[in-house]
This record gives structure tokens, sequence and C-alpha cells, in this order.
């Protein structure tokens, strides 16, 4: 038999035993668990790190520099953010104003960062040192805010409103490229978490065959190739079932919130070779970043003769990825430098460096001339584990040229 | 059988670790036959195997399988049933038969059809969609042994096949080879079960130590003995005594000795006319077993009977 019919005949066997087995289910399940999860999570801990992170200053003043100064500052956060100026928080005062300032930053509880009292015109801001730099002023922009409306107050009248004529583009060209950015982050970060939820079944993945001793009747049967080829393609399919029921639960999760409120309107601007070939190339590089670590990780795997050395495995070859991942990222809005070609050109780190390139930039030869590399460094990975898992596991020397064109087809020499 | 060579290898050698397991062994199977490897465990019988069927590769030596010297060439029609029996736990008997046979080029649905006839005709008909884990150790090892032979190869290759089998599946595995010969398949097995090799093979290695001590036909390793002469007689001494041969000696009642090269007639006639009134005499051709002890040794002999005493206990 030919290397890819060998390889066809395992890698069924291996996806119909995955697909039907139990496991498979919690296999399809944690990602989304996972990603609830970190959706929630976060969404608390932003919450959290929101109220938590922001230094709060104690207001005392009188009812009408405190609504003078809130007005103020709401007006400025709505052009800016909530985060941006500090919210203040009105206190009655007391007869001693100093005691009272320094009672209140002495109090853990509330956990004031400042304390503004005065009035508009002679405002006190009382807090550690420093306190002017950063709150004070940003509280200069509210106070001087309040008193302009105050001012105007006074006169009879209200600041004007400049009108600004908008002039609508379609895109401007740093948007573009902040949302392009994005966009191969993105796809960088998916397939990075994809390939790392991967990476302990690859290396666990000879296990089986060489603790039930199938190893030795597959050896006997077809080539080595063809079996890490297999189990590569098996496992590639299994990934691809399960990243389309993931995409299709979240797709469907995206309309459902649509449906409900207009929130999560997706950018109108497509990556750098549109929206079809880039998913395309989504594809296939995840595939080859698949194959690539794969191989690896399953020649790695192979050497393991059981499940706690497969565990000790497990921490070097994650670190390995997040290296790859990394490197990778410099790709993403590169400058042409040393990093950003080493992530080009390294085998592991290139499919991901790649797809940034593909967000990034328009020109579609680039990808012809990676693709055909990156899949030499799969024949060549898938090559050397076989012969290292022939020279280790089966104590045999690997026999025959490294590369064979003949062997490779199923063809006999000469 | 044809003159044709199933298998031919020459001065096969491989070490593991420096140590030899292997010392040039030479092997011709021919076509057609049943050929049995005997040795002790640890005697290099697997190792050989595995060289052949190209698992392993050796160190010096050439081999050729049905003319290939690069056995996976001609995998489609090998069968090989390894020592250690290598079945996916959850897989059906049926689709573990068949996918035996599609790693042979069989394509599955050819597979399972067979595997289900194959079941059915051997007892285990309810078994086609139970998993491999529920079969007890002879059952799994007779469905790897379907699915070494699905795919209808030329040459059958077994390792230790009747280890671990009760005499009821041993006897049921010698009419599946006997069936596979009759086809015109050539099968060759290894065995540390003397009596298993004696009842089947035409052909014999005697592996000891890594090294073949005897390769040819079961008759030509049992000719190496002279036949065994038991004689009781009347007369307890006489000129008939002049006819026996110096290595006759007495053991309970009987004289005991090889039968000299001249045959059984001239020692008739001297014994008749030397009065010594025959009693009892029988005379006995030498078994594989005494062969083997004659060419592998004794110790060879005793790990052998060891080994094949444990494995019954073990099956039992």
């Amino acid at each position: 038999m030919g290397l890819f019919e060998a390889a066809w005949v395992i890698a069924r066997r291996d996806f119909v035993a995955t697909v039907y087995s139990r496991s498979f289910i919690l296999f399809l399940l944690v990602p989304l668990i996972v990603f609830s999860a970190a959706m929630g999570t976060g969404y608390m801990a932003q919450r959290n790190d929101r109220s938590a992170a922001q230094p709060v200053v104690a207001l005392i003043a009188d009812s009408a520099t405190v609504e003078a100064l809130g007005w103020a500052r709401a007006r400025l956060v709505a052009g800016t953010a909530e985060q941006s100026l500090p919210p203040l928080r009105p206190v009655a005062p007391a007869e001693n104003v100093r005691a009272q300032a320094a009672r209140l930053l002495a109090d853990e509880q509330d956990g004031y960062s400042a304390v503004l009292s005065g009035t508009l015109e002679r405002p006190v801001l009382t807090g550690p040192p420093g306190v002017e730099d950063g709150l004070g002023a940003q509280l200069q922009l509210v106070i001087d805010m309040a008193r302009r409306d105050a001012a105007f107050a006074a006169a009879g009248g209200a600041p004007p409103r400049t009108e600004i004529r908008r002039v609508v583009t379609a895109e401007a060209a740093g948007n573009l490229k902040r949302i392009r950015r994005n966009i191969a982050q993105t796809a960088q970060t998916i397939i990075f978490g994809v390939t790392v939820m991967l990476a302990t079944l690859l290396l666990s993945n000879l296990a089986e065959e060489k603790s039930n001793k199938v190893i030795e009747v597959l050896a006997a049967a077809v080539p080595l190739d063809s079996v890490f080829l297999g189990k590569l393609l098996a496992m590639l399919g299994i990934s691809m079932v399960g990243m389309a029921l993931w995409s299709g639960t979240l797709g469907l999760l995206y309309l459902f919130v649509q449906a409900l409120q207009d929130w999560m309107a997706l950018p109108d601007a497509a990556p750098a070779v549109g929206w079809p070939a880039f998913l395309l190339l989504v594809l296939v590089y995840y595939s080859a970043n698949y194959m690539l670590l794969g191989a690896l990780f399953l020649g790695i795997g192979g050497q393991a003769s059981n499940i706690r050395e497969i565990q000790t495995l497990s921490m070097p070859v994650t670190l390995l990825q997040v290296f790859v991942f990394l490197l990778a990222m410099s790709a993403v809005g590169g400058d042409g430098g040393a990093m950003m070609w080493t992530a080009y050109i390294l085998p592991f780190s290139s499919p991901l460096a790649m797809v940034a390139h593909a967000a990034q930039h328009a020109s579609p030869w680039p990808h012809l001339a990676a693709l055909a590399w990156q899949a030499l460094w799969v024949v060549l990975i898938i090559r050397a584990s076989s012969r290292l898992f022939r020279a280790t596991v089966l104590k045999s020397s690997p026999g025959g040229a490294f590369f064979s064109l003949a062997s490779l087809l199923g063809r006999k020499p000469g | 059988m044809s003159g044709v060579l199933a298998i031919e290898a020459r001065g096969l050698f491989k070490s593991f670790d420096g140590k030899p397991a292997v010392r040039g062994i030479d092997i011709a199977v021919p076509e057609g036959s049943i050929y049995g490897i005997l040795g002790p465990n640890g005697a290099g019988k697997t190792t050989t195997l595995r060289m052949l069927l190209g698992i392993i590769e050796p160190d010096q030596g050439s081999r050729s399988l049905l003319g290939h010297a690069r056995p996976l060439e001609v995998a489609r029609i090998v069968g090989y049933l390894p020592e250690e029996r290598g079945l996916y736990p959850a897989m059906a008997t049926r689709e573990a038969i068949a996918f035996m046979g599609a790693l042979r080029g069989l394509p599955l649905e050819v597979g399972r059809k067979r595997a289900e006839i194959l079941l059915r005709e051997n007892g285990l008909g309810d078994y086609v969609d139970k998993p491999i884990r529920s079969l007890s150790k002879g059952m799994a090892q007779t469905i790897q042994l379907f699915g070494t032979i699905i795919h209808k190869p030329r040459l059958v290759v077994l390792d230790e096949p009747f280890s671990g089998l009760d005499a009821i599946n041993q006897g049921r595995l010698e009419h599946l080879i006997r069936e596979e010969a009759a086809s015109g398949t050539t099968v060759i097995f290894s065995t540390h079960v003397i009596s298993h090799a004696e009842r089947l093979c035409e052909r014999i290695a005697i592996i000891a130590d890594g090294r073949i001590r005897f390769e040819g036909l079961v008759a030509e390793a049992r000719d190496r003995l002279r036949p065994q002469v038991r004689l009781r007689t009347r007369a307890e001494d006489g000129a008939w005594r002049g006819a026996l041969p110096d290595d006759a000696h007495p053991r309970n009642g009987f004289w005991e000795f090889e039968l000299p090269g001249e045959g059984v007639e001239p020692l008739l006639k001297a014994l008749i006319d030397g009065g010594a009134g025959i009693e009892e005499l029988s005379i006995e051709r030498p078994g594989l077993h005494d062969a083997f002890v004659a060419i592998a040794g004794e110790a060879a002999a005793r790990e052998m009977e060891q080994d094949s005493r444990a494995e019954s206990e073990a099956a039992a």
C-alpha cells in the first residue's frame, strides 16, 4: 500500500474510534465550557477591577458645588470614558474640614484616594504626595468645566456648542490598521488555543498502540510514516469537527444576541485578503500549524513509555507553543525587523505569522511560498519522528533513505 | 509444495544494546509448506520473525519475502500474528478483523463480510458486534488470528500462536493452520512446544542462543538419531551377547541400544543364532524431542519444557 492509502486506513480507524467514544462529547464541550467560564469570569473580574482599581475622591462641599461638579464630570465622561475621571463621592462637611479630610483618608473601609473640599473658586485637594499630578490634573478638568458652566449661568446663558461638519469616508487607514491587527491577533489566538488543547492528545496518541501492542501489527503491515500521518490526519479531522461545532455554536449565540440587542456589530473592515480568502487561509494555516506541531508532538510522545512520562512532557511542550505564539505575534503590525522575519521563516511559527500577514497584507503569493515551506517541514518532521520511533521504540536501524519519492507513492524502486 | 522459496534469509544478525540476539540465521521456507521455528524463550525466534517481516532491520545479512527484499512491498499478501497480541479493546470484533484486513489492502466492506462469515463458521457469531474487551483471552487471540488471514495471504507468519490457548483452542488452531496450508498458503510459526511442530511441520529450524542448530525436514532431524532397540531375552548369557553393539546397556530387565547401521535383519539373525531366546523386541523411531535434545542440548530442551509448563499453567 502507498503511504497515503495506508495513512487513510489508520486515520479512518482513529477518527471513528474517537468520534464514537464518550470522551469525544467531553472534548466538544470543554472549549464551550471554558469559553463561557472565561467570558463570565472576565466580565466579573473587569467589573470588580473597574470599581476596585479606580481611585475615589471624597467631595466635602455644599450641595450647589456638589451638583455643579457632578454635572461637569458627567459631561466630560460622556465624551471619554467612565474610567477617565475619578468618581466624586459627596460627604457632608464637618466643623473642622481639615480634620475631617484626614479622617476620611485614614478610613480603610471607604478607601478614598484624595479629598476635594472648598468651593469652585477656592478648591482644596488633600491627599498623599503626588496627588496633584494624576488626580489633581483630572479634577482640574472637572473644576474648570464646572466654573465655566457657572460663569455662563451667572451671565444668563449657556456655553455655545461648536457644530462640527462631518464628512464620512469609507474607512480611515488608522482604524483599518487597528481592526486588521485585531483580526490578526484573534485568528492567531484561536489557532493557538485549539492547538494547545490538542497537544496533550497528540502526545498520548501513540500510547494506545504501544500499550495494546497494536504498533507491532501496524509496523508489519504499513510504513511507520503512514501511521504517523494517519494519526495526524485523524486528529485534524476530529479538531475540524470540533471547530465546526464550536464556531457554529458561537455563530448562533451571536445571532441570538444580535436579535436581542445590537451591541455586538462586527466591524465593517475586512482583512486585507478579504473575508472569504482570509477564512480559507485561517483554516489552511490552522491545518499547517496543527500538522507541524502535531508531527513534532507525536514524535516526542511516541518516545514516552507511560502516562507519567507524557504528563512530564506536557509542560515543556506547552511552553514551546507559548514561545511560538509570542514569536508569531511579532508579525502582527510588524515593522519588517529580524523578529518578524524569524516568525515567518521558523516552521513552527510560520503558520501563525502568515495568518497575521493575511489579515494585514493583500498579496496572495507569499502564502503559496509559505504553505510549500510548511508542507516540506511537515514531511521532514513526520519522517524524522517515524525514524526515531523505529530506532528507539522498535529497536531497529531506520532502514532506507531518509526521503524516497518511490516509497512515498508506494512504488517499488527500480 | 513447490520448489520456490517463500522466505529466504542469509546470515541475519541482530544485537540490542550491544548484546547479540540473533547470530547469523539462515532460513529457507518453501512456498506452500508449514515451517516451524523451535527454540526456548529468548533463543531469538521473535527477533528472527520481526526481521523477516521488516519490523526491524537486521544489522547484517539479507532476507527476501516472496521474492522481495523489502517486506512491506508484499504486505498485502502476508499475514502476521505477533507474539504480544495487539487489538484495540473498544473495537467490535468484526471491525477489528476488517481493520486488520484493511491494513493489508482489503476493502473494508469485503473485510466486514468475510469477518462475519469467519466468526459465524467458528461458532463466534454472537460476538460479531461485541467489543474486544468483552472477549476471553483465547477468543481475542482467535479474533486476531482471523485478522491475520482475512485478506487471504500467501504467507502467514505466526509468532508463538499456541501460547496462552487451552487444549481445545490449540486443536482448533492446528486445524486452521492445516487448512491454510492445504489452500496453498505458506505458514511459518515459532513455538517452544515441540509437539506442535512435530504434528504440523514439514520443515523446522531449531534455534538456541540466537543460532540455527538445525534447519531441514522434521524427518531429517529425527534421522540424526538411530532408532532405539529394547530387547528382553530368556538367556542371560551366550553367544548372542556378541551381536549387541558397544552402547547396549541393561535397564529394567531390558537391553537398550541404538539399532546398528546394518539394520534389523542381521541383528535378529545373530540373536536367534546365538540362542538369545527373544521374549520381547521393540524398535522405536526417535521423536522430535529426542532429536531436539541431541541437536540443541539438554539445557535448551529443559528450558523449553519449563516454558511450556509455565504456559500451560497460565492457560489453565
